[in-house]
């Protein structure tokens, strides 16, 4: 079905992670080829992170422990519902498509920024222990649920839309060489993950960071916009606390669950800005 | 109702064995950064014993260096000049759009480490011996 | 929409030179490790054995840049540091001040054992 090469080093992201994809599932495949291997007995141990201010008892973070049955392909959002449904309804994340398109549950998941629909509990490290906690440097509102205002407000300040100069007169045509190039940026699903990772918009609270510099890219380089719009979009983010603060930490591209190679952007246009300003003439 | 909780740093330095290769990176050449810039201020000041004549500067220098904690000092300057230089050439290319991939710079990382490694043991003998 | 009205970008060119420097310190610098440490060792070196080096002009034109290109990457280094460690506003002003200084000084500093080293020949 599906040979893994690792000779060509393609460094692409995504590649890499469907290639990886498709080892884990002929995996599964075989294990769950055998009878008896995964139900009921050896459950899932789910710990989750809980907070509530306006309960006692919550009112100082604590980790709850849930027993979740392993069923096969079982994610940690399928987990985390288990455990609400059956176990304590109070229990409170924020989920909504399943299927890794709107970006609503990114968690910490076992130590790593993750989508929870995205997750297969048997492809984690230790299958057995799924420690969940809220997205690290945001602050909690209750249990798994942070609060994003910051994030969106990074996001609103590259104004994330199509804004061309002028109304063209009849179709508005992108070429295909252009869609390739900006392909990538435009699966950002909002979902923070990113921000969350890096350390730097960590210490920096003015730091754009690489979800709200990657839409600045999808549109920067979108020849749709006209080269006024390009120049209004790059004094956006080569101020100050824009593309310069990033170091190249990687986190970010580590843990999209989209596999956009975010560093990569922002570097493109951290060159894109030197080249612009280069040229005083 | 906005009560919410500040967690603060969850990657505090407790949590150090869910560090990723990249903030290794970083945290490391900042630190060697940091310990640089300490150095060459103390070293421009050990040098100005210059301004006040060959016997001075000889004596001054001479002195340090006959001090067996100055010498291991040294190796442990080199230990740190070269990890800044090795992982700042690996920043070069991420900043050139070479081996931006995940793995290669992952990789690139523990090779600046190694040959960090490498090179300082290499030149232990050498700092020690070198005039005593 | 902040109006700018000089076209310096500070931002583009602090990065920019951070990395410039960052080129040529690599290669001086491990000159610089290489000449005092295992050609000339340090317990070795003498005010006459600098002064021989200092008063050859392209050695004293080179260490005079390693001088200024190390004091900006440093200084700048320690910059960025602070703005990344999100200070700002008036401590952050204040900190860029006392380095710009702080530089300054070095770098002039610098030149006066250079040329003192250099005239000793």
């Amino acid at each position: 079905m599906s040979t893994h090469t690792t000779e060509t080093e393609t460094d692409d992201p995504q590649a890499e992670r469907m290639a990886r994809k498709e080892a884990r599932a002929d995996e599964r495949e075989e294990a769950s080829a055998t009878p008896g291997a995964d139900v009921g007995e050896d459950a899932v141990t789910l710990k989750v992170f809980r907070y509530d201010p306006e309960v006692e008892e919550k009112r100082h973070p604590r980790f709850d422990t849930f027993h979740v049955p392993r069923e096969p392909g079982i994610t940690v959002l399928d987990a985390l519902i288990y455990a609400r449904d059956t176990y304590d309804s109070t229990l409170t994340f924020r989920h909504s498509c399943r299927q890794a398109v709107c970006g609503s549950d990114a968690l910490f998941i076992n130590g790593r920024q993750r989508l929870g629909c995205q997750t297969q509990i048997a492809d984690l490290d230790d299958p057995d222990v799924v420690r969940v906690e809220p997205l690290p440097h945001r602050e909690v509102v209750k249990d798994l649920v942070v609060d994003m205002e910051h994030f969106y407000d990074q996001m609103d300040a590259v104004e994330p839309y199509f804004s061309p100069a002028e109304a063209p007169d009849g179709e508005q045509l992108q070429s295909r060489e252009n869609r390739e190039k900006i392909k990538m940026s435009t699966r950002c699903i909002w979902c923070g993950a990113c921000m969350s990772s890096c350390n730097v918009a960590a210490g920096d609270n003015q730091y754009l960071g690489p979800a709200a510099i990657n839409e600045a890219y999808r549109f920067y380089f979108d020849e749709r916009e006209g080269a006024e719009r390009q120049r209004e979009r790059l004094e956006i983010i080569e101020q100050e606390h824009g593309v310069w603060r990033c170091q190249t930490q990687f986190s970010c591209t580590t843990v999209c669950p989209k596999d956009i190679p975010l560093t990569e952007h922002i570097q493109e246009l951290k060159r894109e800005a030197v080249k612009q300003n280069l040229k005083f003439w | 109702m906005s009560q919410s909780y500040d967690r603060g740093l969850v990657e505090d330095f407790g949590r150090w064995r869910e560090f990723s290769a990249g903030m290794w990176a970083w945290l490391f050449h900042k630190f060697t950064g940091w310990v640089l810039i300490g150095y060459l201020f103390t070293h421009i000041a050990v040098l100005s014993s210059a301004l006040n004549g060959a016997a001075t500067y000889n004596s001054t220098l001479h002195g340090l260096e006959g001090l067996l904690v100055v010498r291991i000092l040294e190796v442990g300057l080199l230990a740190v000049a070269v990890f800044h230089i090795l992982n700042g050439v690996r920043l070069l290319f991420v900043d050139l759009g070479v081996g931006i991939g995940l793995e290669t710079q992952e990789k690139s990382f523990y090779a600046s480490l190694i040959l960090t490694g490498l090179i300082v043991v290499a030149s232990v003998p050498v700092f020690l011996e070198g005039g005593l | 929409m902040a109006e700018r009205y000089s076209s310096f970008r500070a931002g583009s060119t602090r990065w920019f030179l951070q990395r410039i420097t960052a080129a040529f310190l690599v290669v001086t610098l491990a000159f610089h490790f290489y000449l005092v440490h295992f050609l000339h060792p340090a317990p070795q070196i003498t005010f006459g054995g600098s002064a021989g080096r200092f008063s050859v002009p392209s050695y004293f034109v080179t260490m005079v840049l390693f001088l200024g290109a190390a004091t900006f990457h440093g200084v700048n280094g320690v910059y960025n540091a602070l703005v990344n460690q999100g200070v700002e506003g008036t401590p952050l002003r204040a900190a860029k001040w006392v380095l710009a200084v702080a530089g300054v000084l070095l770098f002039v500093q610098g030149v006066r054992v250079a040329l003192a080293l250099a005239g000793g020949a």
